[in-house]
């Protein structure tokens, strides 16, 4: 009789053991992370996934450690529409809105992505006192600027990805190396009509110019266009050997069909193409993306071996997802899930001024390259060499494969030029 | 040479956007605000049946064009046939449904490079130094061929011939027995399918998105409206004078003008000559 209550008492002892760390972990509190993404769109859809993968592998392992509890991370999106033609920006700011006060999120990460919303965002994160991570679209510079002109103000706001200034320097580098392959000297623009191209168009002008290039033309497409001939043209007639393009939306992939078929003698660099960085251009073009150049602002969101990380995260994605990492958002979001649950378990709160305090002191070895915010602006600090800072990527549509060409560090090809370039030059 | 290419190119993708939406109002005086749904509808419908049940190119654009117009007349029979006559109703309930079709897409994940429809012919070729692929030609081609057609059809055919007895005169139509609810369901099955043929002929040069209902019910609003609602012939027009106000604004002003353009056209027409260039609605208001 005794040995029967024995063994129930080790049973029941048993199945207490198993199921105590499991409710501890579910029974925790989960940490919201509320993300505005404007979903429908590439630069959305990609930072969801890169969340829901970071978030998965992080509450696999038990969660994140607060202060010795452990707490999983719980994911809330709402679709904020900022990329769609005409929705304003107070729906982004209601959206953010909606999750600081409705879904409780503890830390706002992704968006908005239109660079318009998330700068009119930034007061309202300064109001709920909620850390704010971008990792998706937002390329203005003066995100950053703001932060380190009103710290105490914007103090909230980290970006982790590239912005603007970064990429047109990446895409300088290669305009001198064809400038002094090829002596390519004409340099013709093409940007959708939103702040972060405008600016960028306007940005690039000025160093072209700076730095001795002929700009043969700038034009700026409305968002929806569908007719690109009259501007391809012009790059055409004036014989232009560059077309430099900033155009995030999915009609870009019109523009690179109608420069394929119309043979335009120039060869089409992009930046927030975000047509041509997905994997899926090649067969949504039927091969005329080849010579496509763009860049997707991070290494991780192409295949590279920037760090021994970049390639499990880029097969971790392309077996949850069943797509390999599509551009923009994707590498930037999920290292952004990693430094925010170190922070916090250095902060062992969640205070916000004290994750703040942890995340200025972020060096992590992550997907593209060493990840640190600058502490005045809190833009992550880029490099070219991903031992030193993080790294971009900009890759070029080589037979159906996405081939980063630069940096040089991280490079699996060169520059190809069309067959009509070469016997044009 | 590159402005009157491109001009007529831009102008027949007007026309295919709009004359559909003009022959349902022409027809039955009814707003179809689903227009660009229906558009987008057609595209999805064409992708499906060739990629997901990998039917023949042309079976597939075929079956997808009668799928659309079947969809179109049960809209017309089971929603706007209660709304008839009360136009506020009539706009509300067919961008209701529209929206719902748009969001619906976008709510099923129907998004990204996945949805994109093969061009007809590959290749270019050079017309005067200027570079033309040959879809485009195509579609200047089949456009025309399209309004050539409904010429025909509603000038020698009965059920062609009632629409317009219907357009002149719904009272008078009735009168000489023309069922005035068949040939409206029969005119929304027709519109939506030439909705369909624009989506089948110009979805190949890019790929199917969800936004696209939105911009083309605009362009289609704004052809109709510069052209008289309700006048076929006048949204041709209105295409071409759209069309080619469009492209000379990017030669002459900037690409970004080129929305623009649409809106004036609409706003310039209601404050000048509010029935349009072919509209009789409002003519004998505006003579009072």
């Amino acid at each position: 009789m005794k040995f029967k209550y024995f063994k129930m008492l080790v049973l029941l002892l048993a199945v207490v053991l198993m199921v105590l760390p499991a409710r501890q972990v579910f029974a925790a509190k989960p940490i919201v992370l509320g993300c505005p993404l404007s979903t429908a769109f590439l630069y959305g859809w990609a930072a969801e996934r890169g969340f829901r993968l970071a978030v998965d592998e992080i509450n696999a392992k038990g969660g994140v450690n607060v202060k010795g509890e452990m707490r999983p991370f719980a994911v809330e999106v709402i679709d904020t529409r900022d990329l769609e033609p005409g929705v304003p920006v107070s729906d982004a700011l209601l959206a953010v809105e909606k999750l600081i006060l409705d879904k409780k999120a503890d830390f706002i990460l992704g968006g908005p992505i239109r660079s318009e919303a998330a700068l009119a965002a930034m007061p309202l994160l300064s109001k709920y006192q909620k850390v704010s991570i971008l990792t998706t679209g937002v390329l203005t510079p003066k995100y950053h600027a703001m932060v380190a002109e009103q710290y105490d103000k914007f103090k909230y706001c980290f970006r982790i990805h590239g912005e603007a200034k970064n990429l047109v320097g990446e895409m300088f580098a290669n305009f001198t190396e064809l400038k002094e392959k090829y002596g390519f000297n004409n340099l013709f623009i093409i940007a959708q009509d939103v702040s972060h191209a405008r600016g960028a168009a306007q940005v690039m002008n000025d160093v072209a110019v700076k730095k001795g290039w002929n700009v043969t033309g700038v034009e700026i497409y409305p968002t929806g266009a569908t007719d690109f001939s009259m501007g391809l043209l012009k790059a055409k007639q004036t014989d232009s050997q560059i077309i430099n393009i900033w155009m995030d939306m999915p009609e870009s992939a019109i523009l690179l069909k109608q420069w394929y078929e119309m043979q335009i003698p120039a060869l089409p660099f992009g930046s927030t193409l975000a047509a041509a960085e997905q994997p899926g251009f090649w067969k949504a073009t039927d091969g005329k993306g080849q010579y496509t150049l763009c860049n997707v602002v991070n290494a991780g969101n192409a295949p590279s071996e920037a760090t021994p990380w970049t390639m499990k995260f880029y097969n971790a994605y392309a077996k949850k997802w069943g797509i390999e990492p599509e551009g923009l958002g994707s590498s930037s979001s999920y290292m952004a899930v990693y430094v925010l649950r170190d922070a916090i378990e250095r902060a062992g709160s969640l205070d916000s001024d004290k994750v703040i305090a942890e995340l200025e002191k972020t060096d992590v070895a992550g997907v593209y390259g060493r990840l640190r915010f600058d502490p005045k602006s809190h833009q992550v600090i880029p490099a070219t060499d991903p031992k030193e800072g993080a790294v971009g990527s900009i890759l070029q549509w080589q037979n159906g494969k996405r081939v980063v060409v630069y940096p040089k560090s991280i490079a699996k090809g060169s520059i190809q030029l069309p067959p009509w370039m070469k016997m044009g030059k | 040479m590159d402005i009157l290419i491109y001009g007529t190119i831009n102008s027949v993708t007007l026309a295919l956007y709009a004359i559909g939406f003009a022959m349902v109002y022409g027809v039955s005086r009814l707003p179809n605000f689903a227009h660009g749904a229906l558009y987008v509808v057609s595209g999805f419908i064409t992708w499906s049946f060739l990629n997901s049940l990998g039917l023949n190119y042309l079976l597939s654009i075929i079956l997808a064009l009668i799928a659309t117009a079947i969809i179109g007349a049960l809209i017309y029979q089971f929603v706007l046939i209660r709304v008839r006559g009360m136009e506020i109703s009539e706009i509300i309930a067919s961008y209701a449904i529209g929206l719902a079709i748009l969001e619906g897409f976008r709510w099923g994940g129907f998004k990204g490079l996945t949805y994109t429809l093969p061009a007809f012919i590959e290749g270019s070729v050079e017309i005067a130094g200027v570079s033309v692929d040959y879809q485009r030609l195509l579609v200047v081609g089949i456009g025309a061929a399209v309004v050539g057609l409904l010429w025909l059809f509603t000038r020698y055919t009965r059920i062609g011939l009632a629409m317009r007895g219907m357009a002149q005169d719904e009272r008078a139509a009735l009168m000489l027995g023309i069922d005035s609810d068949l040939i409206a369901v029969v005119a929304m099955g027709f519109g939506s399918m030439l909705a369909g043929l624009a989506a089948v002929l110009l979805l190949p040069l890019g790929n199917i998105v969800v936004e696209a209902g939105y911009n083309i019910l605009i362009l289609a609003i704004a052809v109709c409206i510069v052209g008289g609602l309700g006048s076929w012939m006048g949204a041709v027009l209105a295409a071409f004078l759209i069309g080619f106000a469009q492209i000379l604004t990017v030669v002459y002003l900037g690409a970004h003008y080129q929305m623009v353009v649409a809106l004036l056209a609409i706003i310039l027409t209601l404050i000048l000559r509010p029935s349009g260039l072919f509209g009789q609605q409002k003519e004998l208001e505006e003579r009072v």
